[in-house]
């Protein structure tokens, strides 16, 4: 019992909330920032398997990555219904994100099954990490969305790992590949907290 | 719950609505605010402090007054009868209603926000009172419709104001057709806007065209000739 009242009291001091300094995002923005972004990632990881889709949609790995993509629109829908409830401005890249995603998805198909998984890889990675630093700056004031983002990198990590299982090392050019798409991913986060 | 001491933003608000008839004469400077500060029962001290930067400061909350008496306005109605375009009409005309006796307050007001220095303000500004409007209408988008659709209003409402500071018909009746025609005209963007989103959905399909060398053949287009 009191270990458990410990570890509450040793969360509560590490809430990034009341640790703000002058000139850091405001609570607001900083929520606004991580909603805009995580709408905009699902959205873009939606778009992905669509393009993956359309090339291997009746391929053998066609059930699978239809799974992914199921869960995916899961994920997009619960975030943008936060957009319209807490009312979020969303990212103004969504057309973009609306064409690159699924151009990245059909392209990678294109190279190959093994490229497509690849890439699932390269972009879920990055997801990963960036689930787990959103999860340990929100505080318990904010554990809704905490679980919410815990349980959706969950997911993430399960398709990284789908990708590693059908081959994805395997692929043409793969360190190379995975680095450029990591990049680019990247890119893309910093690019929808902000626009 | 009593609250003992007002807020700053209550105070505000009592400034502002004392000063508007000051301005119609003195313009938005801290001369009106004083004015207003000491009809509301404030002296020029409380007004200097709470409107530090003067005119803007002040034409800035007042915005923000009229927006939030415009929601009050717009949640006694029963919006959920009402078609959105008559919700949004609604919006418009509730906001500028509250705003009909500052007539000559927001003529100065956008005197004041015509400098160029202070165009993210003015773009500020119309944000929330597109926004709040659309969030009054039971607005869920969370796509790039969500810019279409304050973009729109935006361009709707920016003129409507112009032509009701202008407008001596009465009851503003003029007003309130020329914000119906706008909105008219605005509605028929969507089925534009349709078009051009489905030829840039149909993009991706000529990928079809392409496929991997293990993949399945599947509807395969005849080659041009």
């Amino acid at each position: 019992m009191s270990a458990k009242k410990k570890a509450t009291n040793k969360s509560a001091t590490t809430t990034p909330v009341g640790g703000r300094m002058p000139g850091d995002l405001t609570r607001e923005e900083l929520l606004d920032r991580m909603i805009r972004v995580d709408q905009a990632g699902e959205y873009g990881a939606v778009r992905i398997y669509q393009g993956q889709l359309a090339v291997l949609g009746k391929s053998a790995k066609g059930p699978t990555i239809a799974h992914m993509k199921e869960q995916e629109d899961v994920h997009l829908e619960t975030f943008s219904t936060m957009v319209s409830d807490r009312r979020v401005r969303p990212t103004a890249m969504m057309p973009i994100w609306h064409v690159a995603g699924f151009m990245l998805g059909a392209g990678t198909a294109l190279l190959g099954e093994k490229a497509a998984m690849a890439c699932t890889v390269a972009v879920e990675e990055v997801i990963d990490e960036h689930y787990q630093g959103q999860i340990k700056q929100l505080g318990d004031d904010e554990a809704e969305m905490r679980d919410t983002c815990s349980k959706f990198r969950e997911e993430e990590v399960e398709h990284r790992d789908i990708g590693y299982e059908h081959g994805a090392r395997e692929a043409p050019g793969f360190p190379i590949l995975s680095g450029a798409i990591r990049s680019g991913t990247r890119f893309a986060i910093w690019l929808s907290e902000r626009v | 719950m009593a609250r003992l001491k007002p807020t700053r933003t209550d105070m505000k608000d009592a400034i502002v609505l004392a000063a508007s008839p000051h301005v119609a004469f003195d313009g938005w400077g801290i001369d009106a605010l004083g004015r207003g500060a000491l009809d509301a029962g404030y002296d020029l001290d409380t007004a200097k402090r709470l409107f530090p930067e003067g005119a803007v400061d002040a034409v800035v909350h007042f915005a923000d007054l009229s927006d939030r008496e415009m929601l009050k306005s717009l949640a006694a109605l029963d919006l959920d009868e009402m078609r959105v375009r008559d919700r949004i009409i609604a919006g418009v005309r509730l906001r500028l209603e509250f705003l009909a006796p500052h007539r000559e307050a927001v003529r100065k007001g956008l005197g004041v926000l015509a400098n160029p220095r202070h165009g993210l303000i003015v773009m500020r500004l119309t944000h929330n009172t597109v926004d709040n409007i659309w969030h009054a209408a039971g607005d869920r988008s969370s796509d790039f419709n969500w810019y279409t659709k304050r973009g729109l209003l935006a361009a709707v409402y920016a003129p409507t104001v112009l032509f009701w500071l202008s407008d001596d018909s009465e009851n503003f009746a003029d007003t309130w057709d020329f914000l119906a025609r706008r909105i008219d005209d605005v509605l028929k963007v969507p089925p534009l806007k349709a078009k051009l989103v489905k030829a840039l959905e149909d993009l991706p399909k000529r990928f079809a065209a392409f496929k991997p060398a293990k993949g399945p053949q599947q509807n395969q287009e005849p080659p041009r000739t």
